[in-house]
């Protein structure tokens, strides 16, 4: 019941088939309330499958799903409180943008004019908000998707995949407009993707799923540490010091001098002990990063599988 | 009210396809040109229709006239009409998956039912304003260009009706093909529940259409005792508005059978709809 009231999603045994296919198995998910949850998986794992379920795009074969501590056998009713942009961001071409968020916005009864325009200066295309979306790049087409999932200030935004298709630097904007929203707002973000830097980088709880099956779920920091050891780079100076000191050191696994940095394997619970003892020496500790913990964690979920 | 921002969703979502006004650019073209022609051919017309009366009857008046050319006129067009009218109903759904926007549209808080409602009723409103626009520039563009008066009609033989009946008939027939063409729309969103384009639909409702119409001809018993079942053997009832007496027994079951059509095909498209998995 705890988790019912605590938690943003909570999915009971979600089963999908398509045919003879197990899209879903059993699928129970808890995305904690607050969160940027990162459901993670390699293409057609079923992340896609989940979330066109939670958005009432497809149904599931069995199991059940609460939203934000609802229940409803009627699904669309729970989706009050959603705002949702699944997979590309797809518009009717001969409307501008503004009339494609009217049109959204109607079906809620948040279509007034200034809250609109509030969400078209958010995302960046108030000045283009009455050109057609024809004319619209796929970045301001994936922007005015994240937009009309704005309409009503929802609680929990679900992002499939939402930088599919954006450049670099759009993907970097999209990214930062994210880490606003869940800043700025109490919305608890969903949001779905196989780049593992990115949900590295944005996300405090994830969730992995491999063909179809959930692999692992929880705080990253708590899943990370099952995660035995890892790597690190280090940029002190002077190095000569620090890696005398880090070869001699116990706690330290293996150490290599790269051309900048000193890079380091260690157990993930010793690394705060390090850190600490590093800082007594004569040395200046410029950064001290952790490199790709989720890649290393989401191999050894895979290689399980 | 959910249910009329849903409509004018739905309405406004159809009338911006610039498709959508080729009926009406049809229907506005085609007309006057019918009228300009009866109106440099009308004598001739004239002398053809009282050729056989003449002998007998003294004529007054203007027998080519904006009744006269109407009726004339729903003869020509009905065989378009549904094609112009799929051309949109088939799209109503389809469309919408092909192009991708059931991925917003359906993930608002909205049932199905009430999405898929809003999207049949907007499609009868389109077909009803084609019907109207038929009726404005045959009835109301050739008032002003011909004039009114008695009409002339061909049932067995030449009937004449007044001018002062003429309007409550042809607002039946109107209401008669805007059933037929509501049938017609019907099916053309039933194919569109189907697939994932809008040009089977349109095949599919003309397709139909035509096998229909070709096996209503066949004189084979099987045939001619299905016959009073399709909805194509009363695609011409507009027509017996005009009759003398009107034989309402025919068009109360060329009603009953458009609203069975439309009642089936409607039911069967929800069903489809509500559970289609959105995959695009």
């Amino acid at each position: 019941m705890n988790d019912l009231i605590n938690n943003a999603i909570q999915t009971e045994k979600i089963n999908k088939t398509f045919g003879t296919i197990r899209a879903l198995q059993n699928v129970s998910l808890s995305v904690r309330k607050g969160s940027i949850f990162g459901f993670l998986g390699p293409n057609g794992a079923g992340k896609s499958t989940l979330i066109r379920i939670l958005t009432g795009l497809i149904h599931a074969t069995s199991g059940n799903f609460a939203i934000l501590g609802k229940r409803s056998k009627h699904h669309y009713q729970l989706r009050r409180e959603i705002g949702a942009l699944v997979d590309r961001a797809d518009f009717y071409k001969q409307l501008s943008g503004y009339n494609n968020l009217k049109l959204l916005a109607r079906m809620s009864g948040h279509d007034n004019e200034s809250h609109l325009n509030e969400i078209l200066s958010q995302v960046g295309l108030y000045d283009r908000r009455h050109d057609k979306v024809k004319t619209y790049s796929q970045g301001m087409k994936q922007r005015l998707g994240l937009g009309q999932a704005l309409i009503g200030d929802p609680k929990l935004l679900i992002l499939d995949e939402p930088t599919t298709g954006l450049d670099p630097i759009g993907m970097l904007e999209m990214r930062e407009f994210i880490r606003k929203i869940a800043a700025e707002r109490d919305t608890t973000i969903f949001l779905s993707s196989h780049l593992l830097h990115e949900v590295e980088e944005m996300c405090t709880d994830i969730a992995l799923i491999f063909n179809g099956e959930l692999a692992a779920q929880g705080a990253i920091r708590d899943l990370f540490q099952h995660l035995g050891e890892i790597t690190m780079d280090l940029d002190v100076e002077p190095s000569g010091v620090a890696e005398t000191f880090l070869a001699n050191n116990d706690l330290v696994l293996a150490c290599e001098k790269m051309t900048t940095t000193l890079k380091i394997k260690i157990a993930y619970e010793n690394v705060p002990e390090l850190l600490r003892q590093l800082a007594a020496q004569p040395v200046n500790i410029f950064s001290a990063s952790q490199k790709n913990q989720l890649e290393a964690f989401f191999m050894a979920q895979a290689e399980r599988k | 009210m959910m249910m009329l921002s849903l409509i004018r969703n739905e309405v406004f979502k159809i009338f911006s396809y610039y498709r959508t006004y080729l009926s009406y650019l049809f229907i506005v073209l085609l007309v006057p040109l019918i009228f300009w022609g009866f109106s440099i051919g009308g004598s001739t017309v004239e002398r053809q229709l009282t050729h056989a009366m003449g002998d007998q009857f003294l004529m007054v008046g203007k027998l080519v006239n904006a009744y006269t050319v109407s009726y004339f006129v729903m003869n020509f067009l009905w065989v378009h009409i549904p094609f112009l009218i799929a051309l949109v109903g088939g799209d109503v759904l389809a469309g919408e998956e092909a192009a991708g926007t059931y991925r917003v549209y359906l993930t608002r808080p909205v049932s199905r039912l009430k999405i898929f409602n809003a999207k049949a009723i907007a499609t009868l409103i389109y077909t009803l304003t084609v019907i109207l626009c038929l009726a404005f520039m045959s009835l109301g563009v050739g008032a002003v260009w011909m004039g009114l008066g008695d009409l002339i009609v061909f049932q067995d033989g030449i009937l004449v009706l007044p001018a002062s009946t003429a309007f409550v008939r042809f607002s039946l027939a109107y209401g008669l093909s805007f059933l037929n063409m509501a049938v017609v729309a019907s099916l053309a969103i039933f194919f569109s529940s189907m697939v994932k384009n809008a040009i089977g639909p349109v095949i599919g409702t003309m397709a139909i259409i035509i096998v229909f119409l070709a096996v209503s001809t066949l004189p084979l018993d099987f045939f001619v005792s299905i016959r009073p079942y399709f909805f194509t053997t009363y695609f011409d009832s507009w027509a017996k508005a005009f009759f003398d007496p009107i034989p309402w027994d025919i068009l109360w079951q060329a009603t009953w059978v458009a609203l069975l059509h439309i009642g089936l095909l409607l039911g069967g498209s929800y069903f489809i709809f509500r559970r289609k998995d959105i995959l695009s």
